[in-house]
């Protein structure tokens, strides 16, 4: 391969000077189609949208997480949320009504967890990559709680926490699907529900070649109210007092109009 | 078409929320009660987080109770001093009721206690609306001539101390009784989201004995403060309050109001109530048969904590 590119260049260099000035703005006067050996990493990805904007519209968006690498090799990408304290409640029947009687509480709860691979994911984690990569499961069970309970009551307020947050599409689907194509572009839709813990996220994507990770690109997903949504919001945590009395004031004067209009009717 | 609510944070279509509005708004055209005790657990039922419903409603109330406070002032139907003595009590009751509504939340029993009480509340009025339009609806039947007999005929005797003359009601009773009435009214309307009008104006005729001319316009002046208390309360403490979904309920209010006045205008007062009295008896069931049944996860996730 390098001979090959070595002979190009020295063709290229031979040939017509008009020909040679085009190529110039190609990085070591390469044309940009031309992998350079050296510079280029193994690894890059984009994402379709530099944030999540939860606007007036919102209602959950899939956001294209796509990149290209070095073949041979697999794509694992990891999304994590925020982490967050979580307080898991549960109901028992007492007096032939549900209520809560339980409670428990864990720290360093990922608010969003989405792991997707252009592989069977136990194959490729078989292989001995724990530590770095981490399924659903293993990284719940890195989840702290908070206070002393017994072990088995312990694992199944944290299953029931799993399961209160894919209800949610927090957690989606255990494993997702990255597709490559003519075997070095890869893309992954990441699922976002209309829910969604505001802050920033992280993404992550990992390039494993014989059960070993060779390289790694991370990025930050801010995501977060804006416009319309994030001012009031921002109002309402800011200054709730002052949003109250705007919100009576709103309230007054739309049943106001409400009523003399309904009355000229 | 859907919208993003910033305060409950999750996307909810439009028509719904103008609809459970409505729904309000036609049983306030058609019986004068203001249709929060309806709209909040719609709103739970459709998935608004409770705290979050009955902050909302709060402040959908005070908009509720301005329009039609407008008319009876002009009509001179409300009893101020009656109004102040009860709003005293409102104000006192609303406060602590934001107060429980607050720790009931943070030890995560909001939810049961308010599908509790509105199951307590909603069944009890239900029934007894019920009971009284098929009664008068056989009485009509069997001789349509029989007058009218007295509404009320028991006024209970007050041997409470801090008598008080109420001069538009006619009334010389102890301040302590509407006093506590609007401590209790106070309490529900800050737990429930609901003005209180529906508990409010049935103690007044018959606890108080208020000439019923007095009664909607006096009990609107109560529960136009209250309400806004509440909504001032939870948004300071609580946060909970979401303008836009108070807006569309609002909004959907200020359709529907016109349409039950003329409903009620066509249809006759017993099957109106009757009606009435289903349908609340209806979202009681539905209530009772969320608590009832066994849920398909017994695991719910609490408040949630930005970790330190």
């Amino acid at each position: 391969m390098k001979r090959l590119v070595s002979a190009l260049l020295v063709a290229v260099c031979l040939s017509m000077p008009a020909a040679a000035q085009r190529l110039e703005p190609g990085t070591n006067g390469l044309p940009p189609s031309v992998p350079a050996m050296t510079q280029t990493p193994d690894l890059v990805m984009d994402l379709s949208q530099a944030r999540v904007s939860i606007t007036s519209a919102f209602q959950g968006e899939n956001i294209l997480l796509f990149g290209m690498f070095d073949p041979p090799g697999e794509v694992v990408v990891v999304v994590q949320g925020p982490p967050e304290r979580e307080i898991v409640m549960r109901k028992e029947r007492f007096l032939g009504l549900w209520l809560n009687t339980g409670r428990q509480g864990f720290d360093d709860v990922p608010a969003y967890y989405y792991i997707a691979a252009s592989q069977p994911l136990q194959r490729l984690l078989a292989r001995g990559i724990g530590g770095e990569i981490l399924s659903l499961a293993d990284r719940m069970a890195q989840v702290r709680s908070v206070g002393t309970r017994e072990d088995m009551d312990l694992i199944r307020f944290r299953q029931g926490l799993v399961e209160v947050k894919r209800r949610e599409g927090l957690y989606p689907a255990a494993i997702g699907q990255v597709s490559v194509q003519a075997g070095r572009l890869f893309r992954v839709e990441l699922p976002f529900p209309s829910r969604l813990p505001e802050g920033t996220y992280d993404v992550r994507a990992y390039l494993l070649r014989d059960g070993k990770i060779v390289a790694a690109v991370s990025r930050p997903l801010p995501v977060g109210k804006v416009g319309f949504s994030a001012r009031l919001a921002g109002w309402a945590s800011r200054e709730g007092p002052f949003y109250g009395i705007g919100a009576i004031a709103l309230a007054l004067l739309a049943g106001w109009l409400g009523g003399a209009v309904v009355r000229r009717l | 078409m859907e919208i993003y609510l910033p305060i409950a944070e999750q996307s909810m279509n439009v028509f719904v929320l103008l609809a459970l509005g409505g729904v309000a708004g036609l049983l306030a055209g058609m019986f004068g009660v203001g249709g929060g005790f309806l709209a909040t657990p719609l709103l739970i039922f459709v998935g608004i987080p409770p705290a979050v419903a009955v902050a909302s409603q709060a402040n959908q109330v005070v908009a509720n109770s301005v329009s039609s406070l407008q008319v009876q002032w002009r009509r001179g139907n409300v009893d101020l001093r009656m109004g102040l003595v009860l709003l005293l009590g409102g104000i006192l009751g609303s406060s602590a009721g934001v107060s429980l509504f607050t720790y009931l939340q943070r030890i995560g029993q909001i939810d049961f206690v308010i599908a509790v009480l509105y199951v307590v509340m909603l069944s009890a009025i239900g029934a007894l609306m019920l009971y009284e339009s098929l009664r008068t609806w056989l009485k009509v039947r069997r001789n349509p001539s029989a007058p009218r007999g007295k509404l009320h005929t028991h006024y209970l005797v007050h041997r409470l101390p801090l008598k008080m003359r109420f001069y538009k009601s006619k009334l010389y009773i102890s301040a302590l009784l509407p006093l506590g009435l609007g401590v209790a009214i106070g309490i529900l309307s800050a737990i429930l989201g609901v003005g209180g009008g529906f508990v409010l104006v049935p103690a007044m005729i018959y606890l108080l004995g208020m000439p019923t001319t007095v009664v909607i316009g006096t009990s609107n002046f109560q529960i136009l403060f209250v309400a806004a208390n509440v909504t001032f309360l939870q948004a300071a403490t609580n946060g909970t309050v979401d303008i836009v979904l108070a807006l569309l309920l609002i909004l959907g209010g200020v359709i529907g109001a016109p349409i039950g006045a003329r409903l009620a205008a066509r249809l006759p007062g017993v099957v109106l109530r009757g009606l009435m009295a289903v349908l609340i008896l209806a979202v009681a069931g539905q209530l009772l048969v969320e608590l009832v049944r066994t849920p398909a996860s017994p695991y719910s996730i609490g408040l949630r904590e930005a970790l330190p």
